[in-house]
């Protein structure tokens, strides 16, 4: 665990990217799933974290 | 050894019955999916009774009449006026009177077949001579931020186009670029250049740097070098990614249906209105959907080599 | 030219050029791009905090906030052309990459004639499928069709007792064959490229270790076209997921809106409906769902990108 929060410290692109990653597709799966109205409602504002945090990360060294 | 990978569990080296179980029903699949282009064939030359019959006819006397019906409009006259006009000139006056029609003039599809040519040519060229501009550049020197660019670029291409449309069309009716040619070319210039750029970064990529630099040292200019040596050199590749640009221009029917409603309409929103007596004239559509699918089919056997990277945008070479 | 009379110049010419080349190189695309798209992108997105309708040009604009999207995230109606382009999304992926990947496994097979067959089954992916899209319209007509005698001819049902287009239970299907038809040969060139990359020799290595096909197939196989594969199965989804041209041209969306994808909910909403402040906040949510998979994409790309 305390290794995992480590490699999200260090700012390196490779584990943030595929955090941002999972958000966006979170979000996309969030807008398209059938079974909540609330999660839909909320989907585009996971989507957009997602995709800034991925323009983002994307800057830190590899 | 040899021996031992030559059995029928071996993926290197499959033994003859596996290879011609596969071949089966690679080459099943392949006569399936060809179904429905050969019912468009067969479509274009049958009367438009025999279209319509059922149960479907597979065995038909050909006729033109599609073809004849595809280029002309028609007006229903009394048999007697019909009776007092001369021989018939062409086939499709024959055909034509036939049916108690005679043939009132050219129909729209040979205006819009027309127009679908010079936008597709014309955003072509465009976008490979941009393209090949900023292939070069990002493929030869440095510059700053050149992933984010590249990314940039390259999302251009994904957007939705009806999103993309709303403003297109706000903007377009604007600056008097509705229904114009020009307007359609330069949107299908901004979409192809995106392509255009990464396909040739991936073929410019591949001409060794010494070509030019010995060039250079002969003491010609970076410029002079660019269009001696690299355009030659990078020929094939412009002329693949000029062949994708043309069948993305071909076909797009999005931005076409919704900028476009008559003077530079293209063949894609056109041949969906054609409609005949009582319903679609299904004969006619076959024949332009024929006349339009042919240039597709000699591009795919053109491209076949390149295709691959073509739909991964550069990033897939074999 | 003149290259030996004046070295000096070419000299100074040359110094200057490197960066200067670069710059008017890459001008013209960025001048384009940024007139085509990224202007029309900011207009949107200034619209859709407005109620701005365009076959109204002349009424005054006023500020209306976050409300279209609000209405939007909270719509049911667009919460079910959501589920009906997921349903589309979802079974033409699954489709297209079990055929595909299929194909491209017995193609890697490399049987006699094999080359000739390929570029045939490449043939649809080609084609326009607004036009191709039209003409399935007529493979679909319930009675003189082509598509229900096939089946009929197979199953003993009545050709006329089913309506591909016209029925609600099986217009989403026909949607999803037509797409499968033609964008199955994508997934298996695609896939195809992903089996070739894998060296013999790692095969052999296992043949001489006794592994069986179905081990092989599932350690070495799989997991390494799998990059391939995701390319692959990406693209699709972003690019079904703004379908337009084939359902428009073949169900419109109908029967009522069971085949409403969402680019058909935004192009009744923009152009038929004149909700411009409203289509545009659809038109930024849809945008960036797309900007976050082509991101995704971009990745997957660097992936299976050969030098």
């Amino acid at each position: 665990m305390s290794d995992l929060l480590n490699r999200f410290m260090r700012f390196r692109r490779g584990p943030w990217e595929n955090l941002a990653t999972l958000v966006i597709a979170a979000g996309v799966l969030m807008l398209m799933q059938p079974l909540s109205l609330t999660l839909y409602t909320w989907s585009f504002a996971t989507m957009l974290a997602g995709t800034v945090m991925f323009v983002i990360v994307s800057k830190f060294p590899e | 050894m040899s021996q031992a990978l030559t059995t029928a569990h071996s993926v290197v080296a499959p033994s003859v019955l596996s290879k011609r179980i596969a071949g089966a029903i690679v080459i099943l699949y392949a006569l399936v999916s060809m179904i429905p282009l050969a019912w468009i064939l067969m479509t274009g030359f049958k009367t438009p009774p025999d279209s319509i019959a059922y149960p479907p006819k597979i065995v038909f006397a050909p006729s033109l009449e599609g073809y004849c019906n595809l280029f002309t409009t028609r007006t229903r006259q009394t048999q007697e006026y019909i009776q007092s006009l001369g021989p018939p000139q062409t086939i499709c006056d024959e055909i034509t009177r036939k049916r108690d029609m005679v043939i009132a003039g050219p129909s729209n599809y040979v205006p819009r077949f027309w127009n679908s040519l010079v936008i597709a040519f014309g955003s072509t060229f465009c976008a490979v001579s941009l393209g090949v501009l900023s292939a070069y550049a990002f493929s030869r020197f440095r510059i700053p931020l050149a992933d984010d660019l590249l990314f940039f670029i390259l999302s251009t291409r994904m957007m939705p186009p009806i999103a993309v449309a709303i403003p297109i069309y706000l903007m377009y009716r604007k600056l008097g670029l509705s229904d114009t040619a020009l307007g359609m070319i330069l949107l299908y210039t901004a979409v192809n250049v995106s392509l255009a750029v990464w396909l040739l970064k991936g073929f410019i990529d591949e001409i060794p740097r010494e070509y030019e630099e010995a060039a250079m040292i002969d003491g010609y200019t970076r410029l002079h070098a660019f269009f001696k040596v690299v355009l030659p050199q990078a020929a094939t590749g412009i002329a693949a990614t000029a062949i994708f640009c043309l069948i993305f221009a071909w076909n797009e029917y999005a931005f076409a249906v919704l900028l476009t409603s008559g003077e530079a309409q293209t063949a894609p929103p056109f041949i969906p209105t054609i409609i005949g007596e009582g319903g679609m004239d299904w004969p006619a559509v076959g024949a332009g959907t024929t006349l339009f699918l042919v240039p597709l089919l000699v591009f795919t056997v053109l491209l076949r080599k390149h295709l691959l990277r073509g739909i991964t945008f550069g990033a897939v070479r074999k | 030219m003149g290259r030996i009379a004046a070295p000096a110049r070419t000299r100074r010419i040359r110094g200057l050029s490197d960066k200067a080349i670069a710059w008017a190189f890459i001008a013209p695309t960025m001048v384009l791009l940024l007139a085509i798209n990224i202007f029309p992108l900011i207009w949107t997105i200034y619209l859709s905090f407005t109620n701005y309708q365009a076959n109204r040009p002349n009424r005054p604009i006023t500020y209306v906030g976050t409300k279209w999207y609000r209405d939007i995230l909270g719509s049911p109606d667009v919460w079910a052309a959501m589920q009906a382009t997921a349903h589309f999304v979802f079974w033409t992926i699954l489709l297209q990459t079990l055929i595909g990947f299929g194909l491209a496994y017995l193609i890697d097979r490399k049987f006699r004639g094999h080359a000739f067959w390929t570029t045939i089954i490449l043939v649809p992916m080609m084609l326009s499928p607004a036009v191709v899209g039209n003409f399935w319209k007529f493979l679909y007509q319930p009675q003189i069709g082509l598509f229900n005698s096939i089946v009929s001819f197979f199953t003993g049902i009545e050709p006329s007792s089913f309506e591909m287009l016209g029925s609600v239970s099986l217009s989403p299907w026909s949607i999803i064959i037509v797409d499968t038809w033609m964008w199955t040969p994508y997934v298996m060139l695609i896939c195809l490229a992903g089996l070739r990359s894998i060296p013999d020799y790692i095969y052999e290595a296992a043949e001489v270790d006794r592994a069986s096909l179905w081990r092989q197939f599932w350690s070495i196989t799989l997991p390494m076209a799998l990059p391939f594969i995701m390319l692959a199965v990406l693209f699709r989804g972003i690019e079904n997921f703004k379908m337009f041209d084939m359902v428009n041209l073949l169900t419109g969306g109908g029967p009522g809106s069971t085949t409403e994808v969402a680019s058909i909910t935004l192009k009744r909403e923009a152009f038929e409906k004149w909700r411009t402040g409203y289509s545009s906040a659809f038109a930024i949510i849809l945008f960036v769902a797309v900007f976050g998979l082509a991101n995704i994409y971009v990745k997957a790309l660097n992936r299976v990108k050969q030098r």
